[in-house]
């Protein structure tokens, strides 16, 4: 029998709200042995931890529902909201389910987090886990496969056999499943935007950060069949993109109020590190060899990844708006994160070029007015539907 | 020939209307306004709309675009919604054509709009989440005085002393009548003093929008406020703002009704066109 779609949506939201992460708990708790490695966003290659036979575990903020007292204390005004959030997370014992955090390559402030953690939290293991700024496979390709050698070989110390290249392979050939899921989702609600809130979506692939992948990419396709089923009103909305939101997420809110205003957002880059890789990564082969390429040539465009060419500014953010079939771009930016920041400019004369309509707001993961955000997002849809020269 | 319904809610009261549209010409059907007086705006809002069918004589079906503006976005049977800015922006033109700004004052708030002839927004500017320059706390302080509504515009333009209260903050204003009642200060006066302290933030707002000349149209649930209308006047007039003419409309109250009903209408060919052009 099918889950009903109202059944998946109450189970994605309660794994959201738990900061206490108790179906990490449970699932450590169900076998002798199992660990669970956080790690924060943009992408980690998650093949890695899986193979390890330990649970990849997505750590997002706090999100709007968490106050932050200690993590205040060890940031300036200045700084976004996502680490102090983090750090109280951890300083509050709900990160104890941990063994160890991976920190990749996203912005200044988390990689010194790495540092702040191994200071914090001595008995568990941490590592900044950096990514190429060369797309060489022979300068960069090979510092990043012995990148995650170093890590393949730490979590083979933590599980005390090593990770083998079989192993490997399974957990590419399971993640690769994943990412057709995924893939299957974005595109079902580019589609039929109306049956595929956006706000449902984004729920999913949050369970997705605590579930194993495997049960993740079987709730992924329950859902895709209960959400073709239901019987739900198309409006007359403007379809957007909505990007800048890749590391500290907006609240639920947020979301709902630009659909709510008048917008269908039909691509984004939330959880990018399930859509990171574009394209399945070969079952063969040298496993961190594979994985490297993906990650070198066919890997998604964020403003924390190194451009290599000038020219290829918005490429991704064009190809989105292209294949779905967007007539404008929403730039929905955590305030004082500064890849997201830096890069709009540049993004937003990219779309100009291309007479692209846009509009840009900043958002922290607890903000909690959402009327002005949900009359710019308004007046930007009516300006689309009403002005814009298709 | 196609019908479009525009359904505005507002704080204080839902406005429907039914439009037929035959080329370029737009012909009003029906109208209701509701005052929502503690019911469900969306209940109501479906009965508004039934009672605007049966007026004139048509079936849900035969409507082609459901436009909804205001807090209307939670309509289940709309096709669409629009801004209330966009919307009074177009419901201002098709009522004075003439208009090149638009002062909304509803129970909750007030906004001026900047258009052009099109009922494109220029440039727009809101009061804050102060109620002091809004419907329900005129309405609140004529209960208070033992006025009727309707006798606010009247009394306020046979004031010989206003006295003014402020402008900044609902509460301050209204601590600010009681002691006016206290000092004996007329009915008249109070009301003109309020009327002129909401009139020049209203003007605050339209100055800031940029435009320097031609009509404003009052729109709004206060729109019909003759009391407001000529304190507006004055006020251009005691900031030198010549060039700017405030008028008010009978049908004022259903401009963002209007204005989303006529999108409606514009939306519905352009997805059409947008069709046909897929299909071809």
């Amino acid at each position: 029998m099918n889950t009903p779609l109202k059944d998946i949506i109450a189970r994605c939201e309660g794994l959201f709200e738990d900061l206490r992460f108790a179906s990490v708990q449970e699932w450590k708790a169900a076998a002798p042995g199992r660990k669970a490695i956080g790690y924060m966003p943009i992408y980690v290659p998650r093949e890695l931890i899986h193979a390890a036979g330990m649970l990849p575990v997505g750590i997002f903020g706090g999100g709007d529902q968490m106050e932050v007292i200690q993590g205040d204390a060890y940031y300036q005004s200045y700084i976004c909201r996502i680490p102090r959030s983090t750090v109280e997370l951890g300083l509050t014992g709900r990160l104890d389910c941990l063994d160890g955090m991976l920190f990749p390559s996203i912005c200044d402030v988390i990689r010194n987090l790495s540092g702040m953690w191994q200071i914090m939290f001595k008995d568990k293991y941490v590592k900044y886990f950096d990514v190429p700024q060369d797309y060489d496979d022979a300068i960069g390709g090979e510092f990043y496969v012995h990148e995650m050698q170093a890590l393949r070989d730490d979590l083979a110390r933590l599980r005390g056999a090593p990770v083998t290249d079989d192993e490997l392979r399974a957990s590419i050939a399971v993640y690769n499943d994943n990412r057709r899921a995924i893939r299957d989702l974005y595109a079902f609600r580019a589609q039929q935007p109306w049956q595929a809130p956006t706000v449902e979506l984004y729920l999913l692939l949050r369970a997705g950060c605590v579930l194993p992948p495997e049960e993740h990419t079987r709730l992924v396709r329950e859902y895709l069949a209960a959400a073709a089923a239901e019987k739900r009103t198309k409006r007359d909305n403007a379809r957007v993109v909505l990007t800048g939101a890749f590391c500290e997420q907006p609240p639920l809110g947020l979301i709902k109020s630009i659909e709510m205003a008048g917008c269908y957002i039909v691509d984004d880059d939330f959880m990018l590190v399930m859509r990171w890789l574009l394209d399945e990564v070969p079952e063969q082969g040298d496993p961190l060899v594979e994985l490297s390429k993906a990650f070198l040539h066919r890997s998604a465009q964020t403003p924390s990844k190194y451009d290599d060419k000038k020219e290829d500014k918005g490429k991704y953010l064009l190809e989105q708006v292209r294949t779905r079939g967007a007539e404008g771009v929403v730039f929905a930016s955590p305030s004082f994160c500064d890849p997201a920041l830096l890069e709009r400019p540049m993004l937003q004369d990219v779309l100009a070029k291309h007479k692209i309509p846009y509009t840009a707001f900043k958002f922290a993961e607890n903000t909690g007015q959402m009327a002005p955000i949900r009359e710019q997002a308004g007046t930007f849809a009516d300006s689309i539907k009403l002005w814009s020269a298709a | 020939m196609i019908h479009t319904a525009g359904i505005d809610i507002g704080s204080g009261a839902v406005k429907t209307v039914l439009f037929r549209h035959e080329g370029d010409r737009s012909l009003w059907l029906a109208r209701r306004c509701e005052r929502i007086r503690r019911r469900d705006p969306m209940q109501l809002a479906q009965q508004s709309f039934n009672e605007a069918l049966e007026e004139a004589g048509l079936a849900a079906n035969d409507i082609e675009y459901i436009a909804t503006t205001g807090e209307g976005e939670n309509v289940k049977f709309a096709t669409g919604h629009f801004y209330s800015m966009t919307t009074h922006a177009r419901g201002a033109v098709h009522l004075a054509p003439e208009a090149r700004a638009v002062v909304d004052v509803g129970a909750l708030n007030g906004r001026a709009i900047w258009i052009d002839g099109r009922g494109k927004v220029l440039s727009y500017k809101m009061t804050s989440q102060c109620a002091s320059g809004s419907g329900q706390f005129l309405e609140n302080i004529a209960r208070y005085l033992g006025v009727a509504v309707e006798e606010i515009g009247p009394l306020s333009e046979s004031s010989k002393n206003p006295e003014k209260v402020s402008s900044i903050c609902a509460v301050l204003a209204e601590t600010d009548v009681i002691n006016m009642v206290s000092r004996g200060i007329a009915t008249p006066d109070i009301l003109k003093g309020i009327h002129l302290s909401m009139a020049s933030r209203l003007v605050k707002l339209l100055k800031v929008t940029g435009i320097t000349k031609g009509k404003v149209l009052i729109t709004g649930g206060l729109a019909l406020d003759t009391g407001l209308l000529a304190a507006l006047r004055e006020e251009l007039v005691n900031e030198k703002i010549t060039g700017l003419e405030a008028m008010n409309h009978p049908d004022s109250i259903y401009a963002g009704a209007i204005g989303a009903s006529l999108w409606g209408a514009f939306r519905h060919h352009r997805l059409k066109e947008l069709q046909q052009r897929a299909a071809a």
